[in-house]
């Protein structure tokens, strides 16, 4: 194979800014999750080849490249251990875009650098979907788009041209693809496991729990869920999201069930009171919990299931925005009876960790008679004595408790938590730990309720005889307002304040929740169209019992009209200029005579042959000539045109005649 | 080990011979639906076809992978991004064929050349709309013209090499418009049979013997006895002109050394005969007269032509040069030459 020239001459100078700006628009929202190395090979291609474009230089050779291929796949497999996934899959993408510009050489190689864009615009659209992804994905396709018709465009055609002819088509092109969007049939079931992107961050709950560890919580305004009620919104005290329990304690952490271990029965849930419904639209947390109201009783989201400590899990991580409907009882009772197995897991401590506060349940219990009693003085104890609530409290050494209970008493809910099942755990009370969140800010515009990742919580559960698991929840005795009012309220303040401002956090307050609105809706309507919200849709448009043969027609049949429509715009946007009256009856006469005139040959130098060559009489063609040069450029009354009209007919008719 | 016979034909080979096959199909079948072109044509809707190209293939396919993708990930905005990318190859469909139809085309002539060099056939492409016509280029089997852009109104002519081989008449039965506009995705095209042709001169001869000094009729008189009465024009300076007959007034206007020529009543004047020339083969003796004709004509000298049954009496300039060509080229054609000679007579 004889070696392809590596030389440029230029000749890519007009679009090959565009395809690397296509190229660069397509890469822009993989740049924070992309190891700086690729960014940086990205950018140094990019940067080489237009530079050797520029001067003329030469490509760099095959084995060189393929040198470079190599490390990089081998540098992406270092950096992610895989090359499966969205992670991984949109860095080699980049890689394979850079090494790809350094062996284009003909305008048509770049066409590849423009599919692999559009599969970088494609991916980061799987990573996520803001609201300003849909202008982003519209930009990027006009970008491209307008990057491939300059690759064929002609030197002397501007760039604003090809921006103009690409926007014109995508505007074309876009009522199609709104019909596509809206008709095509949704599929519930994935055809294939989607890879999950564990290389991104996630604020959602950590799963062990080690007060003393952190010494602060970061305070994310992120949102966690959203939450539609069908009726009135539960008090602000009964607002407890569950997610996960935490039953083992070695003295520092508290974990979850070990699935094989700890106890697996069920408990029996005995419902009291009405039951509140209401909607919640999850944002990816990358964990297997699902969150509901306390205590979830039904729930819509599909392979979902109840852990023996009434915990809401999914068989996959939530790795996408879902929405479900649930069912929950605020007020409820769970199975009195509590096995031997179970109270003993309940109530296991690590006997050599934090002595003094053993110390202190055993002399506590001795003065209240009760269990009930017992956990009543606690709760004064936390409430009367010198505790505080914190977000920035001290880190805690070994015996955590002992120096949150004795030494330092500054904390949030964790601390709380944790000292308050110890402490119950240390006399033989059955106690737990529930994560979740707590509280949540109505938005009055959209009347949802936000729950950010900011209300994240813990509280605790013990069990009494003849009473079964109830919630405890320590913190309130502390910081009650924390429970009543939520965290975010008092948190917007308190930012106002340390800015001196009062009336404008109003103002941004409002902003902010008509923003979360925006979000919502988008969430609800555009990301959460699926194949129940499509079956609602196509039933109020009034196609009765609606699946998908019938979405296919209706899509097919509404992308044709609409082609039709741009079809129909195309010959609109081709027609012919004005036909002037005059050249029209020329045409004819010349039709008539039977001579084809050369091109560009001028009536006097046609009239002078056709008199010759045609049939017609060669004074007939003189004045039907001259007639025509008079309405061309004689005066301009109406007169000449009447009698050249008149001539041009009365040919037609002769010649009629002459036929029949 | 290559020499193993192989049961089934090469692959290559199969695939060239159905492809063959399926083009002259094709072509048989648009030239009986479409008919015999005249040589102003604009092109209907239902002689434009459309196909996708190479890279409309692989868009296709990835838009599939895209679909299936956003199906499985149920990922709403992909599912915009795709059906975007749908649309627009849908649009694009129809405004690559909207940008041939409606186009007039017309023979623009061709100028006569030797054989061995390529036929221009010039093809007038009016673009009688109100928008750009954008990448359009006329092609045969073996040529393709260079791509334009058409502005409204705006009138262009795309010339169309064909090689020649022989002298006579070469012919442009078919040849083809298209485009790729906007996308690439798809090609757009059409056939147009206006049975176009030109006239080919005999390739001059090489190397040749001078004319046969007989044949001058004016006595011996060569270029250098050139006359200097009237003064007829201006050439190329070469060695050995009388430095009295350099324009040097045009040369401090242009830089470049001219000299004058002066056409005089005693001009030489020579008779070209085919019976004359000294080689056996017809051809060969045509070539050697184009030759003859080519030299005489860039020296300005008038020159007669005496065919067997044909005679041009002396006389120079670009239409003593082309019917004395033609002659040659036709020579021997007896339809062509009466054809032909009429036509010239009839526009002379």
């Amino acid at each position: 194979m004889p070696a392809r020239p590596r030389g440029t001459d230029g000749s890519l100078l007009p679009s090959l800014p565009w395809t690397l700006a296509a190229l660069g628009f397509a890469i822009a929202p993989h740049l924070a999750y992309l190891p700086p190395w690729i960014t940086a090979a990205v950018v140094g291609c990019a940067a080489w080849r237009y530079a050797i474009e520029k001067r003329r230089r030469a490509l760099p050779t095959g084995w060189f490249r393929g040198l470079l291929a190599l490390a990089c796949f081998l540098g992406v497999l270092g950096t992610y251990a895989t090359i499966s996934g969205v992670g991984p899959g949109s860095a080699l993408l980049a890689i394979m875009a850079a090494l790809k510009l350094l062996e284009t050489r003909r305008r048509r190689d770049q066409f590849v650098l423009l599919f692999i864009s559009i599969f970088l615009v494609m991916s980061s659209l799987l990573r996520e979907q803001y609201i300003w992804s849909l202008p982003y994905l519209v930009v990027a396709v006009m970008l491209i788009m307008t990057a491939w018709l300059r690759m064929s465009a002609l030197r002397t055609e501007s760039p604003r041209d090809s921006l103009t002819a690409g926007a014109r088509l995508i505007g074309y092109a876009a009522p199609i693809a709104i019909v596509m969007w809206i008709f095509f049939p949704r599929i519930a079931t994935p055809f294939w496991a989607v890879p999950i992107d564990t290389s991104r961050a996630t604020s959602g709950l950590s799963e062990t729990m080690s007060p003393g560890d952190i010494s602060s919580l970061s305070l994310s305004n992120e949102v966690a869920f959203r939450v539609s009620f069908d009726a009135a919104l539960p008090a602000p005290r009964d607002r407890y999201w569950r997610g996960l329990v935490l039953t083992r304690f070695n003295g520092r952490t508290w974990t979850g069930n070990d699935p094989f271990m700890g106890p697996r029965a069920h408990e029996q849930v005995v419902p009291i009171g009405d039951p509140v419904t209401y909607e919640i639209t999850l944002e990816p947390t990358r964990q297997i919990w699902v969150f509901a109201l306390d205590m979830p009783w039904t729930w819509t989201l599909p392979r979902t299931f109840m852990g023996p400590q009434q915990q809401l899990a999914r068989s996959q991580p939530i790795d996408q925005r879902v929405a479900y409907r649930a069912e929950s009882y605020p007020r409820y009772r769970t199975d009195v009876e509590l096995r031997r197995y179970a109270r003993d897991w309940y109530i296991s401590l690590p006997p050599e960790s934090n002595p003094r506060t053993l110390a202190l349940a055993r002399e506590m219990l001795e003065v209240a008679e009760s269990s009930s009693a017992y956990i009543e003085a606690v709760l004064a104890k936390f409430n009367a004595e010198e505790f505080f609530y914190t977000l920035e409290p001290p880190a805690l050494g070994s015996d955590p408790v002992d120096r949150f209970l004795f030494e330092t008493r500054r904390g949030f809910c964790e601390h709380y938590a944790s000292a308050f099942a110890v402490l119950m755990r240390a006399v033989g009370i059955p106690a737990r730990i529930v994560l979740g969140y707590q509280g949540g800010e109505v938005n009055p515009l959209g009347g949802h309720l936000i729950v950010r990742q900011a209300d994240a919580h813990a509280w605790t559960e013990v069990w009494l005889p003849e009473r079964g698991w109830i919630r405890v929840d320590p913190t309130a005795a502390v910081a009650p307002e924390r429970i009543d009012s939520g965290l975010s309220g008092a948190m917007f303040d308190g930012v106002a304040a340390a800015w001196g401002l009062s009336a404008p956090s109003q103002w941004l307050h409002q902003m902010t929740l008509t923003w979360d609105l925006i979000n919502a809706r988008w969430n609800d309507w555009i990301l959460g169209y699926g194949p129940d919200m499509q079956r609602g849709f196509m039933e109020w448009l009034g196609m009765d019992d609606p699946d998908w043969q019938k979405m296919m027609l209706t899509l097919i049949a509404g992308v044709g009209v609409l082609i039709t429509l741009v079809s129909g715009l195309l010959l609109w946007r081709y027609r012919a200029p004005r036909k002037d009256r005059a050249a029209a009856l020329y045409q004819r006469f010349v039709k008539k005579s039977g001579v084809v005139p050369t091109v560009g040959e001028p009536p006097l130098a046609f009239a002078q042959r056709a008199s010759r060559a045609s049939a017609l009489p060669p004074d007939t063609i003189d004045r039907i000539t001259r007639l025509y040069l008079e309405t061309r450029y004689g005066s301009a009354h109406g007169d000449a045109m009447a009698r050249f009209s008149a001539a041009v007919r009365a040919l037609h008719f002769a010649g009629g005649k002459k036929a029949a | 080990m290559s020499s193993i016979p192989w049961p089934f034909p090469n692959p290559a080979a199969l695939r060239r011979y159905v492809q063959g096959a399926v083009t002259r199909r094709a072509r048989r079948w648009a030239k009986n639906r479409q008919g015999q072109d005249s040589s102003v044509t604009v092109l209907s809707p239902g002689r434009v076809y459309i196909l996708p190209t190479g890279v409309g293939i692989v868009f296709a396919l990835m838009i599939f992978a895209m679909l299936l993708g956003s199906m499985n990930y149920n990922n709403n905005l992909s599912f915009v991004l795709t059906f975007l990318l749908i649309a627009l190859g849908l649009v694009s469909m129809h405004q690559c064929q909207r940008n041939l139809v409606g186009l007039e085309l017309s023979f623009a002539g061709a100028e006569p050349v030797f054989a061995g060099q390529a036929a221009e056939f010039r093809i007038a492409i009016t673009n009688l709309s109100r928008s750009r016509r954008s990448g359009l280029c006329v092609y045969t089997d073996a040529a393709v013209s260079e791509t334009g852009d058409l502005k409204r109104g705006e009138s262009r002519i795309f010339v169309l090499p064909v090689v020649t081989e022989e002298r006579g008449i070469v012919r442009l039965e078919r040849f083809g418009i298209r485009t790729l506009f906007p996308f690439e995705l798809f090609r757009a095209w059409a056939w147009l049979h206006m049975d176009l042709e030109s006239i080919v001169y005999p390739r001059p001869a090489d190397v040749a013997p001078p004319p046969p000094a007989s044949q001058t009729s004016h006595g011996h008189r060569q270029h250098d006895a050139r006359g200097e009465e009237d003064f007829a024009g201006l050439r190329k300076f070469h060695s050995g002109d009388s430095p009295r007959h350099v324009a040097w007034k045009a040369y401090a206007r242009s830089g470049q050394l001219l000299s004058k020529q002066f056409a005089g009543a005693d001009i030489s004047s020579q008779w070209f005969e085919f019976d004359a020339v000294p080689a056996d083969d017809p051809e060969d003796r045509l070539c050697i007269l184009t030759r003859w004709i080519v030299e005489a004509d860039r020296t300005g000298e008038d020159y007669g032509l005496r065919l067997p049954g044909l005679e041009f009496p002396p006389g120079h300039g670009d239409d003593q040069r082309h019917r004395c060509l033609e002659a040659l080229a036709l020579f021997g054609d007896a339809d062509m030459r009466s054809a032909h000679g009429e036509g010239s007579d009839g526009a002379g």
